[in-house]
C-alpha cells in the first residue's frame, strides 16, 4: 500500500465505521455496532503508527488528494499535510478515541441510543482527523464545523433532559461567536493571500508583514495582527478560552466518554493545534501573541479557582480542563508552540484518564456525581483509585510524570518571554500550580479517602437526582456498596495511565529541544527567545526532574496537596468555616464570576428586550407585514395563479402554448 | 444506376435495438413470457451499450447520406441513455408486476422509445431529428396509456398526445421556414447557408420561434410546460420515471443538434428566446412546486425548473456553457432517476407513495432509504457536496463567463426558493411522525441495491465531479470542433 | 395572372373555407365530409406543383381509406359534439384575438419577405415524379424511410396494446365449445327422496 492510500485510510476507516453503525445500526445490533466502529478506529490508529514511523524517517507529504472544484485561480481541494505536528495529533486522537470507544461499551451498556452513540463518536474521530490532517483553510474549517456539529449532537445526546438541551444550545451559540471570527479570518486570508493553501499562505506571509488595513477610519491595524486575532477568536470558542469558556462546564451534561474524548482530549485542543499550525503567521505579530498569552493566563488561573469549590466530580475535572487549556494558550503566546503541543499531548492522556476514571466512579456510585457523597472508595474500586491517583499526580506536575515536564516547560517559557503581558502570565501559571494541586487532591481525598459517606447520602442524593449523569437509573434500587467497574471500563484507564506516566520523560527531549517539529512549527528565535532560552537551560529529563525539586512550582504543588489534605482529611470542619468567613469570595466563585448570570441577564435578557422591541415594530410591522407576509403573499398568489392556470383542460394548455408562441413572435420578430 | 450501400457500422446500436425490440414483440405474441421480455430488454440495452462503446471513436462519422452522425457527444449521451433506461426498467419491475402492466408490449415500447432517443441523439438532419422525436413521443404516449384501468393515466395520455401533436405542428412549421430560407434540411448545410447570410432575417427569427417552441415543449419549458405536471401525475409512476429521465438527455441532444449544429449563426436570436423561457421555467417551476402536496407533481415542477437551468447553459453559447449543460443534463437524469425511483420503490400494490405526507417519518421506518432520499433532495436543491451543486455551479460559471450576470443572479435566486420544497421533504422524513409505523417492505433487492448505488453516485459525483466534467468537455470538444 | 394562378387561388380559397367548416360544422359527419373536400383541394394544389404522386396518394390514402373509416366510426359512436363544444363561444373572443394577432404577424412577416429561392427548372418530358421519389426514398432517404416504418410499427403496437382486451371475467361463450357439448356433460340426474320441509328451523335461521 502506498503512503497516500494509507493517509486516506486514517480518516476513512472511522467514517466507514460511523456510517455502518449509523445507517445499519438496527440490523447489525449492539455488538455489531461497537465491533465495527472499534475496528475502524483501531485500523486508523495502526495506520497512524505506520505513518508516524514513515514521517520519522523523514517523509513528509503535502498535497491535494483530489481537487474538488477549480475555479479560476482558486481551487478548492481536499488535501493532506502530513508532517510531524500532524502525526502527533493523529496518534493522540486515534489512541484516545480507541480507548474511549472501548470504555463506551461498558459505560453506555444500558442506553437505548447505543448504536447511535458509537456512530457519533466514530464520526467525530473522522472529523477531527480531517481537521488535523488538512493542508488548507477550507478543509480546516470543514473539520472545525464538523467536530462542532458532532459535539452538539453529543452534548444533547440525552435530548429528553432539559438541562442537556440548554447546554447544547449554549455550546452552539458560544461557538457561533468564535466561528464568526474564524470565518472572518479565513476570509481575510483568502482576500489578501489569494489562496487557502497553508504552504502558499505561509510563504507569502513575510511579504505582508507590514501591510495594514484600516478597520475604522484612520485606525490602521497590521493586517497580520487582525488576521491572527480573528483566527484566535475561533480558537477561543473551540478551546473554551475566557470569555468564551462558558459552554464547556455545561457540556458535561453529555455522557462521560464524550467529556473525555471531545471536551478534554481532542476537540477543545483544536484551537491550540490551529494556532500552532499557524505559527508562521502568529510569529509575525507580537500584538497577537500578547493577546493570546493574556487570554490564556486569565483562563489558566481563574478557571482553576472555580474548580476549587465544585462538588460535581465531572465539573471539577471540567474546570481543570479549562485551566489546562489556558496553560497551553499561554505557551502559544510565549512562542513555545512545541511546548503547547507537548502539553496538549500529555494533557490528552491524563485528562482523558481523569474523565474516564471519574466516569468509572460514577458507574461505581450508581450515577451519583456529588463528591460529598463519596469517600473511602479506595477499597471498593482499586484500579480506578490507582489510575485516578496517577492522573492527578500527572496533572499537578509531580516531577517525573508526564504533566510535570510539559507544565514546567510552559512555566519556564513564560519566564523567558519578554512580550507585553508575560509578567502577568508568569504569575498566573505559577499560582495556578497551587490551585491545580488543591482542587485535584480535594477531589481525590473526598472520593477515595475518609469516611464512607455513600451509605447515608440517600436524602441528599435524591434531591440532586436531576444531576444524574445518566437516565439508565439505579440498578437494584437504593445505594448499594460501590463496586469496581467491568474490564471494558478499567482497561482504557490502564492503557491511558501508561503514557500519563512515561510520555513526558520519554518525549520531552525530542519534542521540545530536538529538532522533532522541524519545519512544522516556525519560531522566530531572534524576536521570541523563549524556546532558545529553554533549550539553553535544559540538560536532560533527569536533570530537569532533580532540579525541579528546588523550584517554586514544585513546592507550590506540595503546598496545594498539603492544604487539601489538611482541610479535607484533618480539619474537615474548616472548609465550612472558611466558606462562611469568605462569604463574598465564595459567592463570586460559586456564581462562576457571574458569567452565567451576566450572560443570562445581558444576552438572554437583552436579546429578549431587543427582540421584543424589534418584534413590535420591526417584525410585526415591517418584516412580518411587508416582507415575510408580503413575499409569502406574492409567492402564494403566484403559486395559486399557476395552479389556476393548471386547470386540467387540454384547450387551456394548448391555448397557453399558442399564446406563448404569439408572444415570442411579437417580441422577437420584427 | 447503382447506389452504394451506406456504412451501417456507426448505426449498429440502433439496428441492434430495433431488431431485438421486434424479437420481443414476437416473444410477446407467441409465448406471452413477460419475464423473458424483461431480461431481453436489459440484455439489449447492455448489448447496445457495448456496441456503442466499441464503435465509438474520437472522429465524427457521418453516414446515410449525411443524415446520421456518430460522434463523441452522441456516444456519451447514448451510453447515459442506456444507463437511465436500464435503471428505470429495473426500478419499475415490481411496480409494473403489481399493477398488471408487466407485459412484453411495455418493454418493446421502452426499446422503441430508446431507439427514438438514439435517433435524435445521432441526427444531423432535420428530418431524422423530427422522426426520432415522433418515434420517442409515440412510444411514450402509448406507455402512459398502457395502464388502462387508471382513468388518470388515460386522461394524461390524451393530454400528452394532443399537446404533443400541437408541438410537433409548431416544430414542423418552423422547420419548413428554415427549409424555405436555406433550401436544405441538412443541419451542417443550414449552418453554412446561415453563415453566408439569408435573404430575410425576419423570417429566420419567425421560423426560430416555432422551432424553439417545439423544443421547449419537449424539454418542458414554460410556457410550453403545462403538460408536464398533469402527465407526470397521471401516468403510472414507473412510466413517469421513464419519461422524466432518459428523454431529457435526448431533448438536450435535440437542442444541441438543432441550435448549435444547425443554427449556431443565429445564436443572437435564439439566445434571447431561450433566456425568456429559462427565466419563466425557473420562476414557474420553483414557485408552483411549493404549493404541491403530491410528490410526483412536485418533482414535475422541479423538472421544469431544472430544464430552465439547463437552457441557461445552452444559451450561454460558449463551449463551457455547452459542456456545463451536458453535465447538468446527466446529473439531473441521475437525480431524477433516484427521486422517481424512490417513489416507485415505495409504492406498493393498491398504495401509491405519491403524497408528500406518505414520506413522514420515513427515517424511522427505513433509515437507509431516508438517507438515500435525503441525498437526492439535497442534490436537487443544489447543496454541496452533492452533484447537483456542482452542476449548478458550472452553469453559473459559464453564464458569468458569457457576461450574462443578471441571468446568473436570477438563477441563484430561484434556486434558493427551490431549496425550500426539497428541504421540506427532508423535514418530513426526519422530523415528522410517520402515519404508519412498521418497516418498509424490503422486497426487490435488486431495485433497492440499484437505488442505493444511485444515491451514492449522486454523492460521489458531487465529491469528484472532475472526471465526468472532463468527459463532457472532451466529448463536446470533439463533436463541435 | 395566368391560368395556373387562377386555379391556385380557387383551390386555396376552397381549402381555407373547407378547413374552417371542419371546425365549425355542428354535425360531425358534415365536418368529416368537409375534411374530405379539404383533402381534395390540397391534392389539387399539389398537382399544380407537379407533385402528381403525392396528390394521388393523398386522395387514395386519406380520402379513400382514412376518411371513410373515420366517418364509419363517427356514425357508429354517435358523439355528441355539443358537449365537446361547451365553452366554445366563451373562449371565442380571446381565441379570435390571439388568432388575429398571429395572422397579422404572419402576414407581416411572410407577406412582404421573400425566401430568396428560385423556382425549379422545368423537368423534361419523360420525367417521372413517382420514379424519382421512389429512387430517393430507397437511396438517399432510406434512413428516414425506415424510421417512418418503425413509427408505423409503434403505432400498430400501441393501438393493439391499448385496445385489445383480454378481460378474464368476460361472459361471452366460445361457439365452438358450445357446439361440442353433449347432454351427458351438462345434465346430471339425481334421485331425491321426498322430504317434509322444516319451516320452523328455516325461520329461525333467518
Amino acid at each position: 500500500m502506498d503512503m497516500q492510500s494509507l493517509y486516506l485510510t486514517v480518516p476513512l476507516a472511522p467514517l466507514a465505521g460511523a456510517l455502518v453503525a449509523g445507517l445499519f445500526g438496527r440490523s447489525i445490533g449492539r455488538t455489531g455496532a461497537h465491533l465495527v466502529t472499534i475496528l475502524g478506529v483501531l485500523v486508523s490508529f495502526l495506520a497512524s503508527i505506520l505513518i508516524f514511523q514513515d514521517v520519522l524517517a523523514g517523509n513528509t507529504f503535502n498535497g491535494a488528494l483530489y481537487t474538488w472544484i477549480t475555479s479560476g485561480d482558486v481551487s478548492l481541494e481536499i488535501g493532506f499535510l502530513i508532517d510531524r505536528l500532524t502525526t502527533v495529533m493523529m496518534l493522540v486522537v486515534t489512541f484516545v478515541s480507541l480507548c474511549v470507544h472501548v470504555y463506551t461499551i461498558g459505560y453506555m451498556s444500558d442506553d437505548d441510543g447505543y448504536q447511535r452513540f458509537f456512530s457519533y463518536i466514530s464520526l467525530f474521530t473522522f472529523s477531527m482527523l480531517m481537521l488535523v490532517m488538512s493542508n488548507n483553510f477550507l478543509q480546516l474549517f470543514f473539520g472545525w464545523e464538523a467536530v462542532g456539529l458532532v459535539s452538539y449532537l453529543l452534548i444533547g445526546f440525552w435530548y429528553t433532559r432539559e438541562s442537556a438541551i440548554y447546554a447544547n444550545l449554549k455550546a452552539f451559540l458560544v461557538n457561533r461567536v468564535g466561528d464568526f471570527g474564524f470565518l472572518l479570518g479565513i476570509g481575510l486570508v483568502l482576500a489578501y493571500f489569494g489562496s487557502l493553501d497553508y504552504a502558499q499562505v505561509f510563504q507569502k506571509a513575510p511579504t505582508l508583514a507590514h501591510e495594514s488595513i484600516s478597520i475604522l477610519d484612520g485606525h490602521a491595524w497590521s493586517l497580520l495582527t487582525v488576521i491572527c486575532i480573528l483566527l484566535f477568536i475561533g480558537a477561543m470558542g473551540k478551546s473554551a478560552q475566557f470569555p468564551l469558556h462558558v459552554w464547556l462546564p455545561d457540556s458535561m451534561e453529555g455522557p462521560t466518554p464524550i467529556s473525555a474524548l471531545i471536551h478534554a482530549a481532542t476537540m477543545v485542543t483544536a484551537g491550540i493545534f490551529m494556532v500552532a499550525r499557524m505559527s508562521p503567521l502568529f510569529e509575525l505579530s507580537d500584538t497577537a501573541l500578547s493577546f493570546v498569552m493574556i487570554i490564556g493566563a486569565i483562563t489558566a488561573l481563574f478557571m482553576g479557582f472555580l474548580g476549587m469549590i465544585q462538588n460535581d466530580i465531572k465539573r471539577v475535572v471540567a474546570y481543570s480542563t479549562l485551566s489546562q487549556l489556558g496553560y497551553m494558550t499561554v505557551a502559544l503566546g510565549a512562542s513555545a508552540y512545541s511546548v503547547a503541543i507537548f502539553h496538549l499531548m500529555t494533557h490528552a492522556f491524563f485528562k482523558a484518564l481523569l474523565f474516564l476514571a471519574a466516569g468509572s466512579v460514577i458507574i461505581g456510585m450508581h450515577h451519583d456525581q456529588d463528591i460529598r457523597n463519596m469517600g473511602g472508595l479506595r477499597k471498593y474500586m482499586p484500579i480506578t483509585w490507582i489510575t485516578l491517583l496517577i492522573g492527578s499526580l500527572a496533572l499537578i506536575g509531580t516531577p517525573g510524570l508526564s504533566g510535570f515536564f510539559s507544565k514546567d516547560s510552559i512555566i519556564l517559557a513564560t519566564y523567558a518571554s519578554d512580550l507585553y503581558g508575560s509578567g502577568f502570565a508568569a504569575f498566573a501559571v505559577t499560582a495556578g500550580v497551587f490551585v491545580t494541586a488543591f482542587y485535584s487532591f480535594r477531589m481525590y481525598f473526598l472520593v477515595f479517602h475518609g469516611k464512607e459517606r455513600f451509605h447515608n447520602a440517600h436524602a441528599g442524593h435524591d434531591q440532586e437526582g436531576g444531576k444524574d449523569d445518566d437516565q439508565h437509573g439505579h440498578h437494584g434500587g437504593g445505594h448499594g456498596t460501590p463496586h469496581e467497574s467491568p474490564w471494558v471500563v478499567w482497561l482504557p484507564l490502564v492503557l491511558l495511565a501508561i503514557p500519563s506516566v512515561y510520555a513526558g520523560w520519554a518525549y520531552i527531549e525530542p519534542m521540545l529541544f530536538g529538532d522533532y517539529f522541524g519545519g512544522a512549527i516556525f519560531v522566530n528565535h531572534e524576536a521570541h527567545k523563549a524556546m532558545s532560552d529553554l533549550a539553553h537551560h535544559f540538560h536532560g529529563a533527569g536533570a530537569m526532574t532533580l532540579h525541579a525539586l528546588m523550584t517554586l512550582p514544585f513546592w507550590l504543588a506540595v503546598a496545594g496537596v498539603a492544604t487539601a489534605y489538611y482541610l479535607y482529611m484533618v480539619r474537615r470542619d474548616l472548609p465550612e468555616k472558611i466558606r462562611r468567613q469568605a462569604g463574598v469570595l465564595y459567592t463570586i466563585l460559586d456564581q462562576k464570576y457571574g458569567f452565567d448570570r451576566f450572560n443570562d441577564w445581558f444576552f438572554a435578557g437583552g436579546a429578549r428586550w431587543l427582540g421584543g422591541r424589534l418584534w413590535r415594530w420591526g417584525d410585526v410591522t415591517a418584516i412580518d407585514g411587508v416582507m415575510v407576509n408580503g413575499s409569502a403573499r406574492v409567492v402564494g398568489q403566484f403559486a395559486r395563479l399557476a395552479r389556476g392556470l393548471q386547470s386540467g383542460y387540454i384547450y387551456h394548455y394548448a391555448f397557453a402554448m399558442i399564446i406563448g408562441v404569439a408572444l415570442l413572435v411579437t417580441v422577437f420578430v420584427g | 444506376m447503382t447506389y452504394p450501400l451506406p456504412d451501417l457500422l456507426p448505426a449498429l446500436p440502433e439496428i441492434l435495438v430495433l431488431t431485438l425490440a421486434c424479437v420481443i414483440l414476437v416473444i410477446e405474441a407467441f409465448f406471452k413470457d413477460a419475464k423473458a421480455a424483461y431480461v431481453l430488454t436489459l440484455l439489449t440495452l447492455l448489448g447496445a451499450a457495448g456496441v456503442t462503446a466499441f464503435t465509438g471513436g474520437e472522429m465524427s462519422v457521418h453516414t446515410f447520406n449525411g443524415m446520421f452522425v456518430d460522434d463523441a457527444m452522441g456516444d456519451v449521451l447514448k451510453l447515459m441513455t442506456y444507463l437511465a433506461a436500464i435503471t428505470a426498467v429495473v426500478y419499475s419491475r415490481g411496480y409494473l408486476a403489481e399493477r398488471g402492466i408487466f407485459k412484453g408490449e411495455y418493454f418493446a415500447l421502452v426499446l422503441f422509445a430508446v431507439l427514438g432517443m438514439m435517433v435524435m441523439i445521432s441526427a444531423s438532419h432535420l428530418l431524422t431529428l423530427y422522426l426520432g422525436l415522433e418515434l420517442l413521443s409515440l412510444s411514450l404516449y402509448a406507455m402512459v396509456a398502457l395502464h388502462r384501468e387508471s382513468q388518470a393515466a388515460v386522461e394524461a395520455a390524451m393530454k400528452y398526445f394532443v399537446l404533443g401533436a400541437l408541438a410537433s405542428g409548431l416544430l414542423l412549421y418552423g422547420m419548413s421556414m428554415l427549409y424555405g430560407l436555406t433550401g436544405t434540411l441538412d443541419l451542417a448545410q443550414i449552418s453554412a447557408a446561415l453563415r453566408e447570410g439569408v435573404s430575410s432575417p425576419v423570417v429566420l427569427a419567425f421560423g426560430l420561434v416555432f422551432v424553439v417552441a417545439g423544443l421547449g415543449f419537449k424539454l418542458g419549458n414554460a410556457p410550453f410546460h403545462m403538460w408536464v405536471p398533469d402527465v407526470y401525475h397521471g401516468a403510472p409512476t414507473a412510466v413517469t420515471l421513464f419519461i422524466g429521465t432518459a428523454p431529457k438527455l435526448a431533448a438536450f441532444a435535440f437542442a444541441m443538434r438543432l441550435l448549435v449544429d444547425g443554427l449556431e449563426p443565429a445564436h443572437g436570436d435564439w439566445q434571447q428566446m431561450l433566456a425568456v423561457m429559462a427565466v419563466l421555467s425557473m420562476a414557474i417551476g420553483n414557485l408552483a412546486a411549493i404549493m404541491q402536496t403530491n410528490i410526483k407533481r412536485m418533482l414535475a415542477y422541479s423538472t421544469i425548473s431544472h430544464m430552465g437551468f439547463l437552457l441557461l447553459g445552452i444559451l450561454a453559447g460558449t463551449f463551457a456553457g455547452y459542456s456545463a449543460a451536458m453535465f447538468y443534463a446527466i446529473a439531473y437524469v441521475l437525480m431524477s432517476l433516484g427521486g422517481f425511483g424512490m417513489v416507485v420503490y415505495l409504492s406498493r400494490a393498491g398504495y401509491e407513495a405519491e403524497n408528500l405526507d406518505d414520506y413522514k417519518g420515513l427515517n424511522s421506518r427505513s433509515p437507509w432509504l431516508a438517507a438515500v432520499m435525503g441525498i437526492l433532495m439535497f442534490s436537487m436543491a443544489g447543496i454541496p457536496p452533492f452533484v447537483g451543486f456542482y452542476a449548478k455551479l458550472t452553469i453559473l460559471q459559464s453564464l458569468v463567463g458569457a457576461g450574462l450576470v443578471w441571468l446568473a443572479v436570477l438563477a441563484v435566486l430561484f434556486s434558493l426558493i427551490g431549496a425550500f420544497y426539497y428541504l421540506r421533504v427532508i423535514k418530513l422524513m426526519y422530523f415528522d411522525a410517520p402515519h404508519s409505523t412498521g418497516a418498509v417492505a424490503a422486497e426487490a433487492g435488486d431495485a433497492r441495491m440499484l437505488l442505493s448505488l444511485n444515491g451514492l453516485a449522486v454523492l460521489l459525483l458531487g465529491l469528484a465531479p472532475q472526471p465526468l466534467m472532463a468527459l463532457c468537455a472532451n466529448a463536446m470538444q470533439l463533436s463541435l470542433q | 395572372m395566368n391560368f395556373a394562378d387562377v386555379v391556385f387561388f380557387l383551390f386555396a380559397a376552397i381549402l381555407l373555407l373547407a378547413g374552417l367548416r371542419v371546425i365549425t360544422a355542428r354535425n360531425p359527419v358534415h365536418a368529416a365530409l368537409w375534411l374530405v373536400l379539404a383533402f381534395f383541394t390540397a391534392a389539387g394544389l399539389w398537382m399544380l406543383l407537379e407533385a402528381e404522386f403525392l396528390a394521388i396518394t393523398l386522395v387514395l390514402v386519406y380520402v379513400g381509406a382514412v376518411m371513410v373509416l373515420f366517418i364509419f366510426v363517427v356514425m357508429m359512436l354517435d358523439i355528441n359534439l355539443e358537449e365537446l363544444r361547451q365553452g366554445f363561444w366563451d373562449f371565442l373572443p380571446l381565441a379570435a384575438l390571439v388568432a388575429g394577432l398571429m395572422i397579422v404577424e404572419m402576414v407581416m412577416v411572410l407577406g412582404k419577405e421573400t425566401f430568396g429561392l428560385v423556382a425549379p427548372l422545368a423537368k423534361p418530358e419523360n420525367y417521372s415524379n413517382t420514379k424519382e421519389l421512389g429512387r430517393l426514398l430507397y437511396t438517399d432517404y432510406v434512413y428516414p424511410f425506415e424510421l417512418a416504418s418503425v413509427i408505423l410499427l409503434v403505432a400498430i403496437v400501441a393501438a393493439i396494446a391499448l385496445t385489445l382486451r383480454r378481460r378474464p371475467g368476460l361472459k361471452a361463450v366460445d361457439p365452438a365449445w358450445q357446439v361440442k357439448q353433449s347432454r351427458e356433460g351438462r345434465v346430471r340426474l339425481v334421485n331425491l327422496k321426498p322430504q317434509k320441509p322444516e319451516y320452523k328451523s328455516e325461520e329461525e335461521d333467518e
